[in-house]
């Protein structure tokens, strides 16, 4: 026997085109698939298209919700003048953890790369008008430390500044709570270009 | 700083092979295509994590084997450091004292080497490119910041070309190029702050040198050779005002042609000796002199720079060498640098005063025999 069951090889063929799996690694899971119990499957497959029935983009911030605007841009508690501006979702959630931002925020769905072909029109930048005259004061901008990254944060902040807009970049340096005899030599020299009078 | 042992286990043509080293002198000599260069180039992946000659990790693999492994005994500053280097599955595995490193670039630092091959004998002569690339992997052994700043100009450069491209056929926007710009002007200038301010402390030691190759007669000058209007006390503010000159002045031609034509990825190395540049009008021989200057002045860069001689090798160049520069090698490295030499037999070596190991090298086995 050379081939697998057309159902079986179906799966797999599926499976190997994640991210991050391979052949082998997607023969490994369908086996197991075969080898769970019935429910069990039938929810996962439930859940794996209901992720995609259920969730929709925010209209205004495009976060991904299951309700229309997205939790953070309903909630009252939160303070609406401020906004983050993140290039994926899973960004909020890394700010989310923090505890400590109670604005709003704005999801880019990447970032300028002229490599890749994206450019400014590409992402979602121009949502970030409207919302503006909507009274926002302050946008941080907390895309990656990268080039990509830089590009976008510096050609957005480029866009705002005429709008009177506060405009700001997170700081990137040194990590909190480590020694400074840990830290590698590109991070603690960028750590020293960004030193600010106390 | 001298490399004590080295182990090598499926490694190009050796199968497994345990080498004790002179702290001094060690001599590889075989006929052709018997495994000499392929020592060097093991010490060397153990000094920069990659080789001098390949740039596909698997090459370095025996043939009938799947995977390498390389291990050296370092000794630095009275420390003993145990190197290992593997290759497994197309996996690199890099471990200092038993220690996983994060990173292959991590290696870097612990085992300071410079290689001398006939294909250096290029450097004077050859594309500027190859003088770029000596600069800078002289700046990134000493700092890696550097080396974090070349690649990510490099990276900064891939985008604005693309877009060059983009903007010719109109889908490109001219904002994004300013943005880029903003980005190439601020890592060009700290690069190019950098080469210069390396290559003038380099310029002085390469002079003593060439003077003393040549006894006296040849004045030799390096400078940095730039389509910009900087010289060798410009700061980082006027070259990166220069560079957003040029830049503008030259982007119509640069949107034309889809490359960027002005920066540090275009600059060279001029070499005066005796106000004549020998890059062109050099002879053979001067040609030969000043690429050995620059390789020794290399060694005393490094020297000053972290404060202990790197290990030195020397493949198959020997034989290049006249009499006269062959013992002012010897001379300067004696006794004090760590030197590897291959050759295809002891005669070409000349005279040698100081003690050495011998290694026989046959078909990828070695018998050693001390002097």
């Amino acid at each position: 026997m050379r081939y697998y069951a057309q159902p079986l090889s179906e799966l797999i063929g599926h499976l190997s085109k994640l991210p991050g799996v391979g052949p082998k690694t997607a023969q490994r899971l369908a086996f197991h698939i075969l080898e769970m119990d019935k429910g069990e499957v039938k929810g996962l497959a439930k859940s794996i298209s209901e992720v995609k029935d259920k969730l929709t983009y925010c209209s205004v911030c495009s976060n991904l919700t299951q309700q229309d605007p997205c939790h953070i841009c309903n909630n009252p508690k939160r303070t609406k003048d401020i906004l983050c501006v993140v290039e994926e979702v899973r960004d909020i959630i890394a700010m989310e953890r923090t505890g400590e931002y109670k604005g709003l925020y704005h999801v880019l769905h990447g970032a300028i790369s002229p490599i890749d072909g994206v450019g400014p029109d590409d992402i979602n930048i121009k949502g970030i008008l409207p919302r503006i005259s909507d009274g926002v004061k302050e946008v941080i901008l907390a895309t990656d430390p990268n080039v990509e990254g830089e590009a976008t944060a510096m050609y957005i902040s480029k866009l705002l500044k005429p709008l009177g807009v506060k405009v700001t970049r997170i700081a990137h340096g040194l990590p909190v709570g480590g020694d400074l005899e840990y830290a590698d030599e590109v991070t603690l020299s960028k750590a020293l270009e960004g030193r600010r009078e106390i | 700083m001298f490399l004590s042992q080295l182990y090598l286990k499926d490694y190009r043509n050796y199968k497994q092979e345990h080498l004790k080293f002179n702290p001094n002198l060690n001599l590889i000599i075989g006929s052709n295509a018997q495994g000499k260069t392929n020592i060097l180039e093991s010490i060397y992946l153990l000094g920069t994590g990659g080789s001098h000659r390949s740039n596909i990790d698997s090459e370095l693999i025996k043939w009938d084997s799947k995977s390498f492994y390389v291990k050296g005994e370092l000794i630095k500053r009275e420390q003993s450091y145990k190197l290992e280097l593997s290759l497994n599955n197309k996996e690199k595995l890099v471990k200092v004292n038993t220690n996983r490193l994060k990173r292959i670039s991590d290696l870097v630092g612990y085992l300071n080497v410079v290689i001398f091959s006939p294909e250096d004998l290029n450097l004077v002569k050859g594309s500027p490119s190859l003088r770029r690339k000596f600069i800078d992997l002289e700046i990134s052994q000493i700092s890696s910041y550097y080396k974090h700043q070349l690649s990510k100009y490099k990276e900064v450069l891939k985008h604005r070309n693309n877009l060059l491209k983009d903007i010719r056929e109109k889908k490109g926007s001219k904002e994004v190029l300013e943005i880029l710009n903003t980005q190439l002007t601020d890592l060009g200038a700290k690069i190019i702050v950098k080469r210069i301010d390396s290559l003038n402390k380099l310029s002085i030691l390469a002079k003593l040198i060439q003077r003393r190759i040549t006894n006296g007669v040849e004045n030799l000058e390096l400078k940095y050779d730039s389509k910009l209007d900087i010289d060798n006390q410009s700061s980082y503010e006027d070259i990166k005002q220069e560079l957003i000159r040029l830049l503008k002045k030259k982007e119509e031609r640069d949107i034309y042609r889809g490359v960027t034509t002005v920066g540090p990825h275009r600059d060279d190395i001029s070499l005066i000796v005796n106000d004549i540049d020998i890059r062109k009008y050099g002879s053979q021989g001067q040609q030969r002199t000043t690429a050995l200057a620059l390789k020794l002045s290399e060694l005393e860069f490094m020297k000053a720079e972290i404060g202990e001689y790197p290990i030195l090798l020397l493949d198959d160049v020997f034989s290049e060498l006249d009499y006269n520069r062959r013992s002012h090698l010897l001379d300067v490295v004696q006794d004090k640098i760590q030197t590897f030499i291959t050759s295809t037999d002891l005669k070409g070596l000349g005279k040698i005063n100081s003690n050495y190991n011998l290694f026989k090298i046959k078909n990828g086995s070695v018998m050693k025999e001390e002097r």
